[in-house]
């Protein structure tokens, strides 16, 4: 019986190409929510927000719940719609409707504002699983996605032999990608 | 032979994949056993301000006791007015609480905190948890809340009430005006542990 030899690199890129296959997906929506909550300073990567004018008239004085229901007939919001309202300052009436809607109204003017936001599709959802605000299993199938990544890494840099393996070009390519964190944690100690 | 072994790897892990992404955290539910009261509690925290007395607020109305649970939860114990914590704060210094109150507004950027109304005008505590810890939706304003945590005051310069209130504004969307402050402020901060929120 003729003995079988493992043959390493074989494996290495069979493993490579599969695993690579099966994050794929995640790899995309993990990285396009890290340029997305990157940038959180200067853009709502979850949410997106319209506000319309409104003047709904002069607003019955004392009675909060007469108040909600001028609000509400003045604008033909179904009152099924209300969940509830609060008096946030002397002169400033807020309605709070279903689907993350708001009516807020100065009461002395009748001015304000119909208040709506949106999750951004698919975006939303992809930044909750990146930063793992549902917790729960999911962590442990982030920790999964971890060690896929590091055995993608291991048996990338490991695949070739030669002038564009790890010991000949591709030592120079992991150095470099290596030296870009190192200068900024030495800036960071160093600034400190 | 080393192929189909592969393939049977990558067809759990798909299959893994495809069963824990129907995963839709929090959990929704009866409250769980949360911190006990004079714990030393590290997750979180609520300020309590207020900014305008006198008169009732209405809550969202309660369809059901269950509701979506964040960190620990909260315990089966009184909860405390807000009110009753703004008219004497000091007394309150210390100890673990839980407040009620309807969700005013959510901190857009990261969900890292809400607000909750009292029962009188202008009367809010904010709910505040270190940026990861708990996340809060936006869909959660006019729903009903209630808070867990040790309240500790924090009595705070002119222009760190300045800077904060201008972060709250920023955060929620809202304009503001630094002149609008004209003193500092002491906010009551709850280290809490979690909260549940419900229709």
């Amino acid at each position: 019986m003729p003995s079988r030899k493992i043959r390493w690199r074989k494996l290495f890129r069979s493993l490579h190409r599969d695993i690579g296959y099966v994050v794929a997906a995640l790899t995309l929506a993990y990285s396009i929510s890290g340029i997305a909550v990157n940038h959180i300073e200067d853009w709502n990567p979850n949410y997106t927000f319209a506000n319309t004018r409104i003047d709904v008239g002069g607003l019955p004085v004392g009675d909060y719940q007469a108040m909600q229901d001028h609000v509400v007939a003045a604008l033909k919001i179904n009152p099924k719609a209300v969940k509830g309202h609060f008096m946030e300052t002397e002169t400033l009436f807020r309605v709070f409707l279903t689907n993350t809607e708001e009516v807020s109204v100065d009461i002395e003017t009748g001015k304000g504002l119909f208040k709506q936001v949106k999750t951004r599709a698919v975006l939303y959802e992809i930044n909750a699983l990146h930063l793992n605000s549902i917790k729960g299993i999911w962590t442990w199938v982030a920790d999964v996605f971890a060690l896929m990544l590091i055995v993608l890494v291991l048996t990338g840099v490991t695949m070739m032999k030669g002038k564009r393996g790890i010991m000949g070009r591709g030592k120079w390519f992991v150095a470099s990608g290596l030296a870009i964190p190192l200068v900024f944690i030495w800036y960071m100690v160093a600034g400190a | 032979m080393f192929r189909i072994q592969i393939l049977n790897a990558i067809a759990l892990v798909a299959l893994t994949l495809t069963v824990t992404a129907c995963d839709k955290g929090p959990q929704t539910g009866t409250p769980t056993p949360a911190a006990k009261a004079g714990d030393t509690v590290k997750a979180g925290d609520t300020e309590v301000t207020k900014t305008q007395p006198t008169e009732a607020a209405k809550p969202a109305p309660q369809a059901s006791a269950k509701g979506d649970v964040y960190g620990a939860g909260v315990d089966e114990m009184t909860t405390v007015a807000i009110s009753e914590i703004l008219a004497d704060p000091e007394a309150f210094d210390g100890k673990t609480v839980q407040v009620e109150g309807m969700v005013t507004d959510v901190c857009a950027k990261r969900g890292c905190w809400f607000e909750m109304a009292g029962k009188a005008p202008g009367e809010k505590a904010r709910f505040k948890v270190q940026d990861g810890e708990m996340v809060f939706p936006m869909s959660a304003k006019g729903k009903s809340a209630v808070a867990q945590g040790k309240i500790v005051a924090q009595k705070l310069s002119l222009e760190e009430t300045r800077a904060m209130e201008e972060h709250y504004a920023t955060e929620s969307g809202r304009e503001f005006d630094p002149q609008s402050i004209t003193e500092g402020k002491t906010v009551f901060r709850i280290e809490g542990t979690g909260a549940i929120i419900r229709d």
